[in-house]
């Protein structure tokens, strides 16, 4: 067992005696594995009765094809944003009925009805999920779809490394699910609160699954992050130089360097607390040496660079939007890139103002409060920028613009909160307040919007027909109420001197404010359904909403210069590029008919398993590591070596598409300009070639 | 620079508090960030209403002009169209100009408060030495102030006056108008000092020390709060915090002398047991062994924990749990 851990514990089962501890007559525990599995079942019903399992496994599961792995990566995070939604539900709720002494109490509860059990991890799943396994897959989803499309790239670099890093994070998601039946997830905060992480503190196998989600999802962005600046590097199309480069990969260069450099940060200070939990060394205990507050530099380390590889391409997608919408070129693009790049160069170096109130010296307190404060200098400029761009334009406000225009305004007021943050004299008062989760929030919303303006901008790209723009509409003003009633009352309580990860409220003055927030909760259940309303209502009418290359008449930027829905080859032939902004250069000079003058052979990867059993293996370490099941880890890490070297030897990785076949698709989708979606969802259906071969 | 702030922030407080004022329910003045009763509180307070003024300032302004830009280039207002006006020198350099300026403003504001209220020694205490402050000096205590040491466990707090050998588990008692010194440890993991109306947060670490100072102005009571996250029973953590003119606190002091509740090193280790203070009990304790704060420290250092027990607040109605409340 390596250190001394209370029992049980035996060589065959490991820990998971431990289950038999638990009381899973607790009701939420039921409601959450009824939705979890009554859920699965209707979908394994559904794919078993349509017969879909075939083209699930073909098209799906085995691809490396970079635009449905991009689909895959935003499912994921949609369906954990919809878990992490749920938690929010009720941490909102509990807050609002554990108010006074005197407050309801009941399922084990001393105060209304979430125990502080339940409750650290319902906050630590919230966050852990939040920014890992749902607004990370779901960015880098839209720059796996996007990034190769905006340069003129067939695929990915790595095609392979694709699809191994999308298994990686779904793993991740994985650990997560499975935590909340099968033991508890860790109850020290998405930061990972040291020394509460320590054994001592935490003796179960919550922050275990906290350690591998956060290990195995880290490394699926690392590697992700590679293939993206490789990409971006090698596989731009002939005249694609770096000035003519579109603004959301430029993002998308600055975003993944961070990602390059910071996620190994965090994998060693977790892999060391592994340590600590594992065979008891003492990196980051209290005593014997060890050094809790090196934790909590590492972990910001990562921290403060993360929050801004989440933000970065938001940026980018928000400078493709507006100009898109108002007609007119970017206002400022080297300014543009020059901001993104002088983001990511200062996040490094301001990680300590999340613990100013460490009690460091003046002297270092001040220098990170100014290192801190210039990062709002670029980000200041990208707002006039926008603004700029906008000016004499001619606005149109279709739903991604609203969006778009709806993140500007949400910057400026967490821009502002960011600022007085950065302050130490006024951050002593609010933070570890509910003000800090505000500006937080509020800032992360700055992304949820763009992104959502993203998706409606670009799904006609991927899926060859319109969102619905009224129920787009709904969905966009329903979010926004919800927003400002949960997060404005939440600013407030912070000045009133609320703080945060609270299970008891004990100052009733703070109740009609937390009554508000529950009231805000509820009209983002509206908004759910106003979403789905969207989703139905256009996948039923699709057939009447399909459009052609350039879905808004107004884009600008190469990934409108093929067919919609993108065939699986990307382009017919390789783009040659012009200009910057190469659609709306073409469009000016009528080059706007997509037949090239001659079909050439295109290379493409083929298929394989290898990523999916990755995963697999990959989850079946994480687990037994969880439950300390020694044999079964082992398994589980032998058959991911085993994996990644039976790969190496397959030769037979790729296929050509002859220039013949080439023509005879596009010829077909030229005549027929409303083709079935069913195969055409994210692409064409595969030709034979691209099954995945037996060797690999 | 403090001085003339505090003119500004008055009006300030009546701007930002008229609209939100009716917000905060019926308890009267719920925004205690906003109602400083001490000179570091109040210095902080200053700052945010400083930062929050130079911020508006330009924020308003460009809010202001973004609603301008989307009403009046909408389509169909039919503004004029000019897609090639994409660059300017001369804006670049106002773009980049104006975000410079205000940093550089917030930079100098910054660098002055992180000094204002170093917790190590913050400069508005030395300024509020007045004589009326010398004059109030608690009889025990000839230096500068009074010396208290907070202790925290799982999950209580224990303030030690070393100078009086007497200690008080979750409240907070002192003299008005004199200078508090703080030295700050942990016998488990890391909490949160903080009372809002008097003075802003500092982490309370294991086998560490840290300080904080402070001057309640006015007698009253006010709240505590354990502002960092430390586990199951962190919500019930917080401690009252009253302060009392030089006559009363004396009266207090000799109460507290006469508590049969002794606290050696070893009774401490008694009170260090994780417990969850339910019932906000206050504990009273007289002849505090002396060198209990560098014992707790030492102790950390040597590894010494107190571990929560497994599943520790599964069912809090249950007498295992119970147990552990107070
Ligand atoms: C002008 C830009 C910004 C400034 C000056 C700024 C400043 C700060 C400061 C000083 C803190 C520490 C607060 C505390 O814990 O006491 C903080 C926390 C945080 N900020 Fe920002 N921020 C900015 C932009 C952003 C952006 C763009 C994001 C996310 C996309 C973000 C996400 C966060 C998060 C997640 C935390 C705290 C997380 C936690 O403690 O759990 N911030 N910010
Ligand atoms: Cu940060």
């Amino acid at each position: 067992m390596l250190v001394h851990l209370p029992p049980p514990w035996n060589p065959i089962f490991g820990r998971l005696g431990l289950i038999l501890h638990y009381r899973y007559n607790n009701p939420m525990i039921f409601f959450a594995f009824e939705l979890v599995f009554v859920g699965a079942a209707i979908l394994l019903f559904w794919l078993t009765c349509t017969r879909r399992w075939h083209t699930l496994w073909r098209d799906w599961l085995t691809t490396v094809d970079h635009k449905k792995i991009g689909v895959m990566y935003i499912v994921i995070g949609l369906v954990m944003l919809f878990r992490g939604f749920f938690d929010a539900l009720m941490i909102r709720t509990q807050q609002a009925m554990a108010v006074g002494p005197t407050a309801v109490s009941f399922l084990g509860a001393a105060h209304g009805y979430l125990p502080p059990f339940h409750l650290d991890q319902v906050f630590t799943a919230h966050g852990t999920i939040m920014i890992l396994l749902a607004v990370t897959p779901i960015l880098v989803g839209l720059m796996n779809l996007i990034v190769p499309l905006q340069i003129g790239a067939r695929d990915m670099a790595y095609p392979y490394l694709n699809a191994v890093g999308l298994w990686l994070t779904a793993t991740a998601a994985a650990l997560v699910m499975i935590a909340l039946f099968i033991g508890d997830f860790s109850h020290a905060g998405w930061v990972g609160l040291t020394p509460l992480t320590e054994l001592a503190y935490s003796p179960g196998p919550g922050v275990d699954y906290w350690i591998w989600a956060v290990q195995i999802g880290g490394l699926g962005t690392t590697l992700g992050a590679v293939n993206l600046l490789a990409t971006i590097i090698k596989m731009r199309a002939p005249g694609m130089t770096w000035p003519r480069l579109p603004i959301f990969t430029w993002t998308s260069v600055a975003t993944n360097i961070i990602a390059l450099t910071s996620f190994p940060v965090l994998t060693a200070a977790v892999g060391m607390l592994a340590l600590d939990r594992y065979v008891g060394t003492h990196f980051f205990t209290a005593g014997l040496g060890g050094d809790l507050m090196m934790y909590t530099n590492l972990f910001w380390t990562w921290g403060h660079p993360e929050v801004y590889f989440l933000v970065l391409p938001a940026f980018g997608m928000i400078s493709e939007i507006i100009p898109t919408f108002s007609e007119k070129p970017l206002f400022g693009y080297t300014t543009m890139v020059l901001a993104s790049m002088a983001i990511a160069g200062v996040s490094w170096s301001v990680w300590l103002h999340h613990f100013f109130t460490m009690g460091a010296s003046p002297g270092v307190n001040t220098y990170f409060s100014i290192a801190t404060m210039l990062v709002g200098i670029p980000t200041g400029v990208k707002v006039f920028n926008w603004l700029f761009t906008m000016y004499r334009g001619k606005l149109h406000f279709e739903t991604p613009m609203l969006w778009a225009v709806g993140a500007i305004f949400l910057l400026i007021s967490g821009g502002m909160t960011g600022m007085m943050l950065a302050v130490p004299a006024i951050n002593y008062i609010v933070h570890n307040s509910v003000f800090v989760v505000a500006h937080f929030h509020n800032m992360i919303l700055v992304i949820v919007y763009a992104t959502f303006g993203a998706v409606t901008f670009w799904f006609p790209k991927v899926f060859g027909f319109k969102l619905d723009g009224r129920y787009g509409r709904r969905f966009f003003w329903s979010f926004t109420a919800g927003s400002l009633l949960v997060f404005v009352p939440m600013y407030l309580l912070g000045l009133m001197g609320m703080t945060r990860r609270l299970d008891y409220i004990a100052h009733p003055a703070w109740y009609p404010l937390l009554l508000i927030q529950v009231v805000g909760i509820g009209i983002y259940i509206l908004s759910v359904i106003y979403f789905l309303g969207m989703l139905a209502v256009s996948i039923n009418r699709r057939e009447t909403r399909r459009v052609g290359a350039d879905a808004w008449g107004s884009a600008r930027s190469l990934e409108w210069a093929t067919r919609s829905p993108v065939p699986f080859y990307n382009f017919a032939v390789t783009p040659v590029v012009h200009a910057r902004d190469e659609w709306a250069w073409r469009r000016e000079r009528g080059l706007t008919d997509l037949r090239p003058e001659r079909y050439v052979d295109i290379h493409l990867p083929r298929n394989t398993v290898v990523p999916l059993v990755i995963g697999a293996f990959s989850l079946v370490f994480g687990f037994a590591m969880v439950w300390r099941i020694w044999w079964m880890a082992a398994c589980g890490l032998v058959g991911v070596i085993a994996a990644v070297i039976i790969r190496s030897f397959a030769r037979d990785t790729d296929y050509v598409v002859p220039a013949e076949e080439v023509r005879r698709l596009e010829e077909a989708a030229a005549r027929a300009p409303r083709p079935d979606t069913a195969t055409a969802a994210a692409g064409a259906t595969l030709p034979p070639h691209a099954q995945p071969s037996v060797r690999s | 620079m403090f001085n003339r702030l505090k003119n500004h922030s008055r009006i300030a407080r009546l701007i930002v508090l008229t609209p939100v004022a009716f917000l905060g329910g019926c308890a009267d003045r719920p925004f205690w960030l906003f109602h400083p009763h001490g000179p570091v509180a109040g210095a902080e307070f200053h700052y945010l209403i400083a930062d929050v003024i130079v911020l508006s300032a330009i924020l308003l302004p460009v809010t202001a002009l973004l609603i301008w830009v989307l009403r009046r280039y909408r389509a169909a207002a039919r503004a004029p169209h000019d897609p090639r006006w994409t660059h300017s020198t001369r804006l670049e350099i106002v773009v980049w100009g104006i975000p410079l300026l205000t940093v550089g403003v917030l930079a100098y504001l910054s660098y002055q408060g992180v000094f204002a209220v170093n917790p190590y020694g913050p400069r508005v205490l030395a300024r509020a030495a007045a004589p009326e402050r010398a004059a109030a000096q608690v009889s025990a205590e000839p230096g500068a102030g009074l010396e208290v040491d907070v202790i925290t466990t799982d999950w209580q707090w224990l303030f030690v006056y070393p100078s009086l050998h007497i200690a008080s588990a979750n409240e907070l008692v002192v003299p008005t108008h004199v200078p508090i010194h703080f030295r700050l440890t942990s016998a488990t993991v890391t909490n949160d000092f903080f009372i809002p109306q008097l003075v802003g947060q500092i982490y309370v670490m294991p086998g560490m020390r840290t300080e904080q100072s402070m001057i309640a102005d006015r007698p009253g009571a006010y709240h505590g709060i354990d502002a960092e996250f430390s586990g199951p029973g962190f919500s019930w953590m917080d401690f009252k915090v009253r302060a009392l003119p030089r006559a009363k606190f004396e009266a207090w002091v000799r109460r507290a002398e006469h508590s049969n509740r002794r606290l050696s090193f070893r009774t401490f280790a008694r009170f260090a047991r994780p417990t969850v203070n339910l019932a906000g009990t206050i504990t009273r304790f007289s002849k505090v062994q002396p060198g209990l704060f560098a014992h707790v420290v030492a102790q950390a250092k040597a590894g010494k924990a107190y571990p929560t027990p497994y599943a520790f607040t599964e069912d809090m109605h249950e007498a295992k749990f119970l147990r552990h409340a107070d």
